[in-house]
């Protein structure tokens, strides 16, 4: 039974995650409110014997009703499904950080106040009264650093103070702000105390004044036709929501008087920034980070990735020590090539995974990820996204999988959705590692052109895909221009960052490891074959339909070889290497994926079996297939929706396949 | 004038904002209301403006500059 439900609310960068994870730890259960592309976090902790149900409500700058966050947010808390709301604000930004609380005065539900980042404020040389500012509110304030683990006691305290008391704001101040509104009486007074559970008249007639559509309706069902006509005749005047605004701020300029002590500042910009904002240096200073953050990330990752290689290693002695033991093939190939198999790429692709966490959470503790969203905003506003977005796209020319856990900095669902989609058009490391060895096999002095074009089919590929998955994923609404804060630069708490890393990687290993299973075992038993010949369904189906992948320039090897390489990039080489050098399919994949050497004659083999336009066509073929079964297993673990990351992959099969289509039909013209 | 009007380090006043009810709201909840002072950091041609306003720095693309009318205020 839990005794309490707690909502935090807060606009972004007060910090209101690093509250929900120190309080949830590991306890909490992240999906999408019903219907909505909109990420729902909730979690759970115990104090004192007691559990409390925590609610973080998604990112919103206000109480009003301008996007699906906000509705949800604005719904959850006048249903009365929390207990209590936790408002947050940053201390060191407090005069606009508090207009979250004053839009929220005057809501039902009891809250309190949890003045965040004690230490920028501290370091910037500000003192805040708590006491005088609990007395004027007559909630219970708190002040402190989310990053502080030890600080919690106080947060507890505050919390049962604020449910034993019912606590709400006193808003006879501000409602003498309001009442200077012109037709502020008047609307007030025609909407009756019960017009809507949750909310007061006071609140009410505020956002109807602003123009709010979802309180117009609700008041348009609730009101007889008399007095709707008297509200909109009384609002006519009223200024709308600039009227509001200054009446919030005036509110809280007053409640702030004797509260803060700030000594006088002048502003300018520090040395980063000033590289950052720099009309020419900005875009490569961002790219070198993020550079530098990937190489960076590897430190910590290449231990965990030798630990993976381990596995494979020990895959192949455990195979060997099975067949000698005469145990059925069947079995043996289970063990190593599914449940073996597996463990060596999730542990491979954890201590990536664990790395980009890291150094991009770093990153954005900091604060540089803010300045990175401002760098790019223009230009990947063109696809409907966040100047963040930027970020897991140079990632993943080093691997998929580390660009769709980067996305995670993404607050928008759809946004983040739509980047690790484009994100997959960005050809990998081991991509890059093929198309320039077949390049040169078939194409010679050619292959750099190859290589151009993979580029510029790569800009086309992002800039189609945003459209057609642009609709469903980013609203209209979501693409509003930039009003961004860059928040201050933050000293970085390492504590909790890695309690946060460690908690994300151990997460992404349960669920990724029951992803990953499940597809080495559907490919294994598609390439399982017993005895001399080829008997296994990837064969016969790819024989069956050879005259069909043929129009699409592969032949049954190399199409074999396209749907090896949506397992792993690694190996597509190999495979082609084994099939046509005549060994069994079932062998030779098998072999291949775990890393086996490609046959010494390769480049023979390739030029005898392989025209140009079809090698033109395989390397189209991988380069756009979906990156690997980590990069999907990573991308349903970013975006928790199996039938998004089904579509997502659909969609790169079919696209590779009709552009290798393309290319072979191109390559026929010309060669 | 508008904002983007402002040479860098003027210091102003927003007068009005002009734009939808999304914009408005935006505007508002970041700090920028009528009678707010700020201060022009950065203002670059064709990049978003840097200001500095209630304790905060904030960045404004150039198209949303043009709903936010300043009047400029001499030191």
């Amino acid at each position: 039974m839990s005794a309490a439900t707690i909502a935090l609310l807060g606009q972004p960068n007060s910090g209101k995650s690093t509250v929900f994870n120190a309080l949830t730890g590991m306890r909490q259960h992240v999906g999408n409110w019903p219907g909505k592309t909109v990420e729902k976090k909730e979690g759970s902790f115990a104090h004192n014997g007691t559990t409390y149900e925590v609610a973080d409500l998604p990112g919103s700058y206000s109480m009003s009703a301008n996007s699906d966050e906000e509705v949800i947010t604005r719904d959850f808390i006048t249903s009365g499904k929390a207990d209590v709301v936790c408002i947050l604000a940053d201390s060191s930004q407090l005069e606009r950080s508090l207009f979250m609380l004053a839009d929220y005065a005057g809501l039902d539900a009891p809250c309190f106040l949890v003045l965040n980042m004690e230490d920028v404020a501290k370091d910037q040389g500000k003192s805040i009264d708590v006491n005088v500012l609990e007395k004027k509110l007559g909630i219970p304030v708190m002040l402190f650093s989310a990053t502080d683990t030890k600080a919690y006691d106080k947060f507890y305290e505050t919390l049962e103070r604020a449910l034993k008391g019912k606590t709400r704001i006193n808003v006879s101040e501000l409602e003498k702000e309001y009442e200077k509104i012109e037709g502020y009486n008047d609307i007030k007074s025609s909407i009756s105390e019960k017009a809507l559970s949750g909310c007061t008249p006071m609140w009410l007639t505020a956002k109807y004044i602003e123009g709010d559509k979802v309180v117009s309706a609700k008041l348009n069902e609730a009101l007889s036709k008399d007095s709707l006509s008297k509200l909109e005749a009384a609002s006519k005047n009223s200024g709308g929501a600039i009227a509001t605004g200054e009446c919030k701020f005036k509110w809280i300029d007053e409640l702030l008087t004797g509260v803060v002590n700030k000594p006088k500042t002048s502003v300018s910009l520090g040395k980063l920034d000033r590289i950052y904002t720099s009309k020419v240096w900005g875009k490569p200073a961002v790219v070198l980070t993020v550079i530098l953050g990937l190489i960076a990330s590897f430190i910590p990752a290449l231990p965990i990735m030798g630990l993976g290689s381990v596995v494979d290693m020990l895959k192949n002695v455990v195979h060997d020590a099975l067949v000698n033991a005469a145990v059925p093939d069947i079995l043996t190939g289970l063990i190593c090539d599914v449940v073996l198999q597996s463990m060596g790429y999730v542990i491979k692709m954890l201590g990536f995974v664990l790395g980009v966490t890291l150094v991009f959470g770093l990153l954005e503790e900091v604060g540089i990820m803010a300045r990175i969203s401002y760098v790019f905003d223009n230009t990947m506003g063109r696809l409907g996204l966040q100047g963040k977005s930027v970020m897991p796209f140079l990632v993943s020319f080093g691997c998929t999988m580390g660009g769709a856990a980067g996305a995670r900095v993404i607050d928008n669902w759809g946004q983040k959705v739509l980047t690790i989609a484009l994100a997959w058009a960005v050809p990998c490391g081991a991509a890059w590692a093929i198309i320039p060895m077949l390049s040169t096999v078939f194409f010679g002095l050619g292959a750099p052109l190859v290589i151009v074009v993979i580029l510029l089919v790569m800009i086309l590929h992002m800039w189609i895909t945003a459209k057609i998955f642009g609709k469903g994923l980013v609203k209209k609404e979501d693409r509003c221009g930039m009003i961004m804060e860059l928040p201050p630069y933050h000293k970085p708490k390492w504590g909790a960052l890695l309690r946060y890393v460690f908690g994300r990687t151990k997460d992404t290993f349960f669920r990724v490891v029951k992803v990953v299973l499940i597809v080495c075992l559907i490919f294994w038993l598609l390439s399982y074959g017993s005895g001399e010949t080829d008997t296994s369904i990837l064969y016969r189906v790819g024989t069956a339909i050879e005259p069909v992948t043929k129009f699409f320039g592969l032949p049954w090897q190399l199409f074999i070889a396209f749907i090896a390489a949506s397992v792993g990039k690694e190996g597509a080489v190999g495979v082609i290497s084994a099939l046509y050098a005549g060994t069994s399919y079932g062998e030779g994949f098998a072999a291949a994926m775990s890393g086996a050497a490609r046959a010494a004659n390769l480049n023979e083999l390739l030029l005898a079996n392989v025209s140009k336009p079809e090698a033109l066509a395989f390397i189209f073929a991988i380069t756009f297939n979906l990156p690997c079964v980590v990069a999907l297993a990573a991308t349903y673990q970013e975006i928790h929706s199996v039938k998004w990351t089904l579509k997502i992959a659909l969609y790169y099969t079919v696209v590779a396949l009709l552009l290798a289509c393309v290319a072979y039909h191109v390559g026929l013209l010309i060669f | 004038m508008s904002i983007n009007e402002l040479k860098e380090n003027a210091e102003a006043v927003v007068k009005n904002l002009h734009g939808d009810q999304r914009f408005i709201g935006r505007s508002t909840s970041i700090g920028l209301t009528p009678g707010c002072k700020l201060s022009v950091i950065k203002n670059d041609k064709n990049r978003p403006i840097l200001i500095y306003s209630r304790d905060t720095m904030i960045s404004l693309g150039r198209s949303e500059c043009a709903g936010i009318e300043v009047e400029e205020v001499k030191r």
